[in-house]
């Protein structure tokens, strides 16, 4: 951005895109005339949408955080909010849930498209198909597959999951009947919708890892696993990091599947923070409290604000060095 | 795993750095073009994983790694196309069958009464159009914003650009639930309009342009397209408009189908937001409109009309098959 | 119902009450300049006849097509009787998780429906628009059973949600066949719990399919555990002076749950915890358990949104099994109020109350209108259900006079809803909870959750919670 002064044409002319960094006075017309009007022209949908719909809403909602509200009359009741989101039994359910899901995804989402990405990385031929097969759940409407494997987790001898188990001797399982195996369940359909689109970004990292260090491993005399672990792994560190901080904000926000499949039961065993949020602010059919949704999602905005900023971190550090 | 926008994607996607995508001549990221290289068989040399044609040749890696590809494969058919095929199984039995014996071949006959039940009396077709319409929109809306927005923040650098620019980047760290509530209020009673945008589509379209990753991610592409071109326009006497729509954008092609998939994928799995906002049936898209149904539909009818919404998506998937992975597979790529 | 001479006199009171704002209202109408606005209850006035639309409360989601065609053509006949009102029928289903959305987005119909748990707090809130004058001018205003009317009431005795359907006690529902399957004789249901639980043993091990099923998704599954506990002479919540008092460690609470959780041992218990209202009567419908209870009316939501006819399915309703030696035992009852917006404008209001008083009232008093309702029902194809038993929200001697009307219309199976049919009278009735109704309700399902899927789930101290959490939101409601 530094060169940009340099670039700038030293005469502003009808026509010229902006204004020239030294002109410290101006008249409108002279904004007009060194393009300052159609700065703004072209700014305008991102100015007026983000105002509207973004910078807007974030101040309102910390506002409404100290606000207890029935949409008509609004009343500042200081740290109100906070104190009784903190006083809520089903706060440290709702985080404990929503940690326990963030870990299983990482346990059932993060090694396995890992390992088939690298696998499918040294076939020969034929890696079209298996990218597309890996590939196939992501296109299925994620409340399709909900609604599927929900009718699949049917605890009876003749549901799906358990028809197959019986094969083998197993079960039949409770699934979403279970409050132990509840969670597991929605982390495992999680996994299939989305464990495809991992594996074809870890594919397309893949390809960018530079043969000469292949090559050079080879005249060192490394062994095919060497080769994977000290060559292939290493420069994968980057995107694999930046996954699980990917990983880690999205699962924190995880709804669709808790609220479709269990509504956050059985006994709560599947509230989610996310779920918890809706249900202060839309689940009471007399009106909601929206100043405790409010004061929820902040506290875990600051949260996932903190999983950004490590984010950001590595990924410019990762784009400079 | 659906919140009200991108950002709350269990997939992850990766923001390209500000110096990577290094556009070649015709502006297309350095590690498109070598992943579609490496679809030619003539280019065996360059392409290359850990494993060497000498490894290959070696009867126990040979032998290893064709088990492995093997196992992999039958591990792949059943986690990619299991469920799918039992789904269009039970799309066409008997109800009846599906509860005692869902993985039985057919025992009572085939049940093309429930396809035709899934679209005479669930009406998918429309639903389906719905949820095109909602994702048509918000696509829209998304790329006039993206694009004009990293223009200004990229190309015409006005000088309260910066300020902007911080202000869409600070976005970024509001997670999508904090505007949940007050974004729905916005929607009751939205500025200047004065009256709700609850069951328009607007309420769909609109919140979706204010995407600060799409910004960026238009804007960091901009950044990288070669200024020598855009001096050439000024000299030649291209305006700011003509310089945006001939120059500029024919030149982002790549980076604007990023954003397109990424736009349509994310409106598509959509699912709290358009519940909140469209409560009118006539109008809601399949993804809020199949779990009201579900209750109250007989087994073998839903699963027609499960069926009936995955086939779509899936037959565009095969046509569009490179551009899809492409896609996916670019925000992970152009980080390298 | 339980019902005293005070409560009888503070209403008599009220209604007379009622009775003379809703007259004065009128005269203040009557001398309002016509010009100004339209006048409200006073059908005669040329301002009735302006052009008006009325969006209304219809079908749940699914409905099957001929009900929806039914539907339909009661809608054209009310336009025919009344060409200024053009009515709009919007699908519709009060769920606690959606209404408060809804209520707040403005994107209910002008007409829509409450559960009687809900009536007095919208009330409050000003959600309600006052109809109390158009009430007041339909020919049996005065025939209302007063206990109902009063809980569309204001604190100020004017009408502002009217008693329309559904009023309800609990009941079992059983499926015939499953009993026939397993041996049993379908005319004999079971009248205890007891019998249920031996019932469903056997129905489990002859058949295969779970005896007995149980709500327990979200607050459907607290309403049915309080009515569990209900028929076992508990209760909830009392009152005394004006003070409202949790009560749900009472042992019949907990002997509910142990029921259920007897069941599950004996493997008898559908594994299913996240059955709620619509998915239940579902799951019942396909046949996957034999018993649930649910209001006495679900048949006719059987027949509308699951495809259930005489002659596709063997249904059997009677009684909830109560405990005759405990004079609190009784089931509990509860209702569907029909409601307008509060920005409605008096035309709208005063056709409101005409599509109310057409669509949920009038086949109760007036046999034409009976008729021509049941007529509708029965000629769809395939016929929906006439005649299925309901509490009177009119007098009991208006109901089984309005029963004699349709008799030839009547398509549910009586005859296997004679445990039902015979008691329903006489069966002591318990309203629901009058304080943090629903949030009681969703302190409870959690609980229901873990009797169906824990094996020895500490029920006391799971109560005790609750029960201090409901008095917390008690003591908030006031």
């Amino acid at each position: 951005m530094a060169t940009d002064d340099v670039v700038l044409t030293k005469t502003p002319r009808p026509g010229s895109f902006r204004v020239h960094q030294r002109h410290r006075t101006r008249s409108p017309l002279s904004w007009v005339r060194g393009g300052g009007l159609s700065s703004l022209v072209f700014a305008l949908p991102l100015l007026v949408t983000f105002a509207v719909f973004s910078w807007g809403p974030i101040v309102r909602a910390v506002v409404m955080s100290f606000q207890k509200t029935n949409l008509i009359v609004s009343e500042w009741v200081g740290w109100d909010n906070f104190q009784l989101v903190f006083s809520d039994p089903d706060l440290p359910v709702a985080i404990r849930n929503t940690i326990y899901f963030a870990l299983l995804a990482l346990v059932f989402g993060y090694p396995v498209p890992l390992v088939a990405a690298v696998l499918m990385s040294e076939l020969r031929r034929g890696k079209g198909v298996f990218s597309a097969l890996a590939y196939l759940p992501v296109v299925v409407p994620p409340v399709v597959a909900v609604l599927l494997w929900k009718f699949f987790y049917d605890p009876t001898e003749s549901g799906v999951f358990n028809t197959i188990l019986g094969w083998v001797g197993l079960g039949p399982y409770d699934w979403l009947n279970s409050s132990t195996m509840a969670m597991p369940s929605l982390v495992l359909e999680a996994t299939w919708a989305a464990a495809g689109g991992t594996v074809i970004i870890y594919l397309a990292a893949l390809t960018s890892v530079p043969p000469e260090l292949y090559d050079a491993a080879e005249v060192d005399g490394a062994s095919v696993w060497r080769k994977v672990w000290h060559v292939t792994m290493p420069q994968l560190r980057g995107i694999l990091l930046i996954t699980l901080i990917l990983q880690i904000i999205g699962t924190a926000q995880v709804f669709l599947e808790p609220y479709l499949f269990t509504g956050g039961g059985p006994e709560k065993s599947t509230l989610t923070v996310l779920l918890l949020i809706y249900q202060y602010a839309f689940a009471n059919s007399l009106g909601g409290n929206y100043g405790m949704a409010t004061a929820l999602s902040l506290l875990l905005a600051v949260f996932l604000a903190v999983m950004s900023l490590v984010y950001f971190r590595l990924t410019r550090s990762w784009s400079t060095s | 795993m659906t919140t009200i926008d991108n950002r709350g994607d269990v997939n992850p996607v990766p923001l390209p750095g500000p110096t990577t995508g290094e556009p070649t001549t015709t502006g297309v990221p350095v590690m498109t073009q070598r992943a579609d290289r490496r679809r030619k068989p003539s280019a065996p040399q360059e392409d290359r994983g850990a494993l060497s044609s000498a490894d290959w040749r070696r009867p126990s890696v040979k032998y290893t790694w064709t088990t492995l590809h093997v196992v992999m494969a039958v591990i792949l058919v059943l986690w990619g196309l299991g469920p799918i095929v039992l789904l269009a199984k039970f799309a066409i039995t008997p109800t009846m069958d599906i509860n005692a014996d869902p993985l039985g071949w057919f025992p009572n006959g085939v049940a093309w009464s429930n396809v035709t039940a899934a679209w005479n009396d669930i009406q998918i077709s429309k639903y389906f159009w719905n949820t095109v319409v909602v994702a048509a929109g918000s696509w829209l809306t998304q790329m006039v914003v993206a694009t004009t927005g990293g223009y200004v923040l990229s190309v015409l650098r006005p000088r309260w650009a910066k300020i902007i620019n911080g202000a869409v980047l600070a976005t970024l760290f509001v997670p999508a639930v904090v505007l949940l509530v007050p974004l729905y209020l916005v929607i009751l009673h939205p500025p200047i309009i004065g009256h709700s945008m609850i069951n328009t589509y607007w309420a769909v379209w609109l919140p979706a342009g204010a995407s600060a990753f799409n910004v960026v991610l238009v804007a960091r592409f901009f950044d990288s397209l070669p200024r020598e071109v855009f001096e050439a326009a000024r000299v030649d006497g291209a305006g700011p408009f003509r310089l945006f729509w001939s120059i500029v954008l024919p030149m982002s092609k790549p980076i604007l189908g990023v954003v397109s998939v990424f736009a349509v994928i994310a409106s598509w799995k959509d699912f709290l937001w358009p519940l909140l906002v469209l409560r009118d049936p006539d109008k809601q898209p399949l993804s809020v409109r199949l779990p009201t149904l579900a209750a109250s539909t007989d087994t073998g009818v839903l699963m027609a009309a499960l069926a009936i919404s995955t086939l779509i998506p899936i037959a565009m998937f095969l046509i569009f098959q490179r551009m899809f992975l492409r896609g996916a597979g670019l925000g992970g790529a152009v980080k390298g | 119902m339980r019902f005293n001479r005070t409560t009888a006199l503070v209403m008599a009171g009220t209604m007379s009450l009622g009775l003379l704002a809703a007259c004065s209202s009128n005269d203040d109408d009557a001398a309002t300049p016509s010009g100004t606005g339209s006048p409200s209850g006073d059908a005669s006035s040329p301002a009735a006849d302006q052009p008006v639309t009325i969006e209304v409360a219809g079908l749940l989601p699914g409905a099957e097509k001929s009900a929806v065609d039914a539907l339909n053509e009661r809608i054209t006949q009310f336009e025919a009787k009344y060409p200024n009102i053009t009515v709009k029928s919007k699908e519709y289903q009060w769920l606690p998780t959606t209404f408060a959305a809804d209520l707040a987005g403005g994107t209910l119909p002008t007409v829509f429906e409450v559960p009687a748990t809900d009536t007095k707090t919208l009330i409050a809130n000003g959600q309600l628009a006052d109809v109390d004058a158009q009430v007041k001018a339909l020919p049996y205003a005065n025939d209302f059973n007063p206990l109902i009317l009063k809980g569309g009431e204001g604190e100020d005795g004017k009408v502002y949600a009217v008693p329309a359907k559904s009023f309800y006690s609990v009941a079992l529902h059983y499926n015939r066949k499953l009993f026939k399957d397993a041996g049993l004789d379908p005319n004999k249901p079971p009248t205890s719990w007891d019998e249920v639980r031996a019932d469903a043993k056997t129905i489990k091990d002859k058949t295969g399919k779970a005896g007995y099923g149980m709500m327990a998704k979200d607050n459907a599954g607290g309403w049915q555990l309080v009515a569990a506990a209900y028929s076992r002479g508990g209760r909830v919540q009392t009152e005394s002076g004006g003070t409202y008092t949790a009560t749900l460690t009472d042992p019949q609470v907990k002997a509910s749950l142990q029921f259920l959780s007897d069941l599950k041992k004996d493997g008898s218990l559908y594994p299913d915890a996240g059955l709620a209202w619509d998915t239940t009567n579902a799951a019942f419908a396909a046949g996957k358990f034999a018993m649930y209870t649910s209001g006495s009316d679900i048949y006719s939501a059987l027949v509308q949104n699951n495809g259930v006819t005489k002659d596709n399915f063997d249904y059997g309703l009677t009684a909830i099994p109560s405990d005759s030696s405990n004079p609190q035992a009784g089931a509990l009852t509860g209702g569907t109020y029909a409601g307008v917006r509060p920005d409605a404008s008096d035309a709208e209001k005063d056709a409101a109350v005409k599509w109310i008083d057409f669509w949920y009232l009038a086949k109760l008093s007036d046999q034409d209108q009976a008729v021509a309702d049941a007529k509708v029902l029965a000629d769809a194809k395939p016929p929906q259900a006439v005649g299925t038993p309901v509490l009177p929200i009119l007098s009991q001697a208006k109901y089984q006079e309005s029963l004699t009307w349709i008799k030839d219309y009547i398509n549910v199976p009586l005859d296997n809803m004679k445990g039902y049919t015979d008691v329903m009278f006489t069966q002591p009735l318990i309203p629901e909870a009058a304080r943090a109704t629903q949030d009681t309700y969703a302190l409870l399902f959690p609980i229901v959750q873990a009797a169906i899927t824990k094996d020895n789930p500490d029920f006391d101290s799971l109560l005790d919670k609750a029960n201090k959490a409901s008095q917390a939101k008690i003591d908030q409601s006031k």
